[in-house]
């Protein structure tokens, strides 16, 4: 008993203290933004990384995600004699929860723990050391640039996913169903709002999700032991903290926003 | 060949104003091939020579008695082991001086520390006056310009060339033109002999190369002092001979000041102006390598000598074999 108590007592010792020195390191990571402004090529490169080359996983995700939903709402609605209001069924499933968080969820899996990796394989193999004794900041020169860049694909990427669904909804509904194209878009149009459906579901969520995902995966890396266990621990513990920081979260947001 | 001179300061005009100065180095006008950098130091009539520094004029102002780096009563300790114990190094300006030692005696720890990269426990590192420990950041950014280190994995950015790997100090500290940027960066990769290996990536690039050119990034600003962190493990025989011959012609030509730190005996022997040995996290002797290889002390001769048994013992502390082997047995 007493051994459970000094191990559950260590444990919390040590997760505390992993989330004070994160939060630490997210003050220093935000102090450093400001300087990126001269250096705004950096922060270019790192949304071509981490977003355009996560463009692919989006599109065809998003793309799947619409059709089954399309498919699965035509099903239940047919029933009701309201097949044509597939439209509003898709376009607020992806704009208010699917959208913004399984664009979050591959943004870990895919950009989360490459920035992770690249970041610790840096540390293993002494750059960032040889940065510092170089007199260059790595949290500015290499930790900022991508977080930054990150935090800005990621609502990008969250609104072409939503569209791309939105597409695959309607060429299931549509296409392969029989749903009229004009009650699809029309209802969709008088139902789905800029405020709360596209800036509050799609962009404000996406934003905090990529801001946490982000600061998770450029903390684990900048944090990782300097081995090759080290990196590949850290780089697990990126896609499964993101994951789980991005459902806690998005709870937390739907109720803070459509909670009527 | 043509012969050019080049000024050894940086490009912010130190090296003429210091005067005196200059390198003056072979220009061959034929493109050279990757492997003729590994030519040995006496090629044969006809084969391209390492660039060689023909004829120097070394500072006249080296004090002895005004040491660059001074370490004082130093202590550090990870977990529960004592690293580094009441060490005393004074580093003398203008030569090089080489920290010898068995492997994870703290060697690497003490160029972390004199970077200011690591904290002591107790004890003063001071650097050209400063106690590095004690600045704040801009003014310890600012001493670090002055430093170089090179690491023992060269410690390049994997994902930018060669050339952009030894631009790369000069890009984030100076506000020079691309042109000079070029012209100061192809003079230091002719020094280490790899202007030609200038668009390879550190992928491309075989341990020794990796390290020469982590050499030249780490001059690029033309530094007070470099430290150097085993240069010289798992090289072979050809890219050691290179690396000895550039810290040595370099340390006399640009008049730094060298720490080394290594276990490799006799390479460093050869080059060394004073030799520091340090096992047990102390030091245990030092000197010149002439007076070293005279020091009585049994350690000092276990570690130069390279005895497999004596004050450090060949066994890891252990209970007593037969005793071992019966509770095994029992188990």
């Amino acid at each position: 008993m007493t051994d459970l108590l000094a191990h559950l007592g260590r444990w919390s010792l040590g997760f505390f203290e992993r989330l004070g020195r994160g939060h630490m390191f997210l003050v220093s990571l935000i102090a450093a933004l400001p300087q990126l402004a001269v250096q705004w090529r950096l922060v270019v490169v790192q949304i071509w990384s981490t977003g355009v080359q996560s463009l692919s996983i989006i599109v065809v995700s998003g793309t799947f995600v619409g059709m089954v939903l399309a498919l699965q709402g035509y099903n239940t609605l047919v029933d009701f004699g309201a097949a044509e209001s597939l439209g509003i069924v898709v376009a607020k499933s992806l704009t208010r929860e699917l959208g913004p968080v399984i664009a979050a969820l591959l943004f870990a899996g895919r950009a989360g723990s490459a920035l992770t990796a690249e970041i610790g394989f840096m540390k293993a193999t002494e750059q960032l050391a040889g940065m510092e004794m170089m007199a260059v900041d790595p949290l500015r020169r290499v930790v900022a640039p991508r977080y930054l860049g990150g935090v800005i694909a990621m609502p990008l990427l969250a609104t072409i996913f939503t569209a791309v669904g939105i597409l695959g909804g309607f060429f299931t509904g549509v296409g392969m169903l029989g749903v009229d194209d004009g009650a699809f878009w029309s209802q969709m149009q008088a139902s789905v709002t800029l405020k709360e459906d596209v800036f509050n579901g799609v962009i404000v969520k996406s934003l905090v999700f990529g801001a946490v995902v982000c600061w998770i995966s450029v903390f684990e890396g900048y944090d990782a032991v300097p081995t090759s266990e080290g990196v590949s621990a850290a780089t697990t513990r990126t896609v499964v903290h993101s994951s789980l920081a991005i459902l806690g979260l998005d709870f937390v947001l739907t109720a803070l926003m459509f909670n009527k | 060949m043509s012969r050019v001179c080049i000024p050894a300061g940086n490009a912010r005009g130190q090296g003429w104003a210091t005067g005196g100065k200059f390198l003056i180095l072979c220009r061959h006008a034929q493109p050279r091939s990757p492997t003729a950098s590994y030519q040995s130091a006496a090629p044969a009539r006809g084969v391209r020579r390492e660039p060689r520094i023909l004829s120097v004029n070394v500072p006249a102002n080296i004090p002895g008695d005004d040491p660059l780096v001074a370490i004082r009563d130093l202590r550090f300790s990870r977990g529960d082991r004592l690293i580094l114990d009441g060490i005393d190094i004074d580093i003398p300006r203008g030569k090089i001086t080489a920290i010898l030692g068995p492997s994870g005696t703290g060697k690497t720890t003490l160029l972390r520390m004199i970077g200011a990269q690591l904290y002591p426990e107790a004890g003063t590192v001071t650097v050209d006056g400063q106690n590095v420990h004690k600045l704040d950041r801009k003014s310890l950014y600012a001493l670090r310009k002055r430093m170089g280190m090179l690491f023992q994995a060269g410690a390049l950015l994997t994902d930018i060339d060669v050339f952009e790997n030894v631009a790369f100090p000069l890009r984030e500290h100076t506000d020079l033109p691309e042109a000079m940027i070029r012209n100061i960066v192809l003079m230091k990769l002719e020094l280490v002999g790899l202007r030609g290996a200038r668009r390879l990536y550190p992928r491309e690039l075989s341990g020794g190369m990796a390290r020469r050119v982590a050499l030249a990034r780490a001059i690029a600003l033309d530094p007070m002092m470099i430290m150097y962190d085993e240069p010289f493990s798992g090289q072979d025989p050809i890219s050691m001979g290179i690396l000895v011959e550039l810290i040595k012609e370099l340390n006399h030509a640009l008049g730094l000041t060298s720490v080394l730190v290594t276990h490799d005996v006799a390479e460093t022997a050869g080059i060394a102006d004073y030799m520091y040995v340090l096992s047990g996290s102390k030091v245990i002797g030092h000197g010149t390598p002439d007076e070293l290889a005279r020091d009585g002390s049994a350690m000092v001769k276990q570690f130069l000598q390279g005895l497999p048994d004596g004050p450090v013992a060949f066994h890891y502390p252990a209970e007593e074999f037969t005793a071992d082997l019966i509770a095994g047995s029992e188990a």
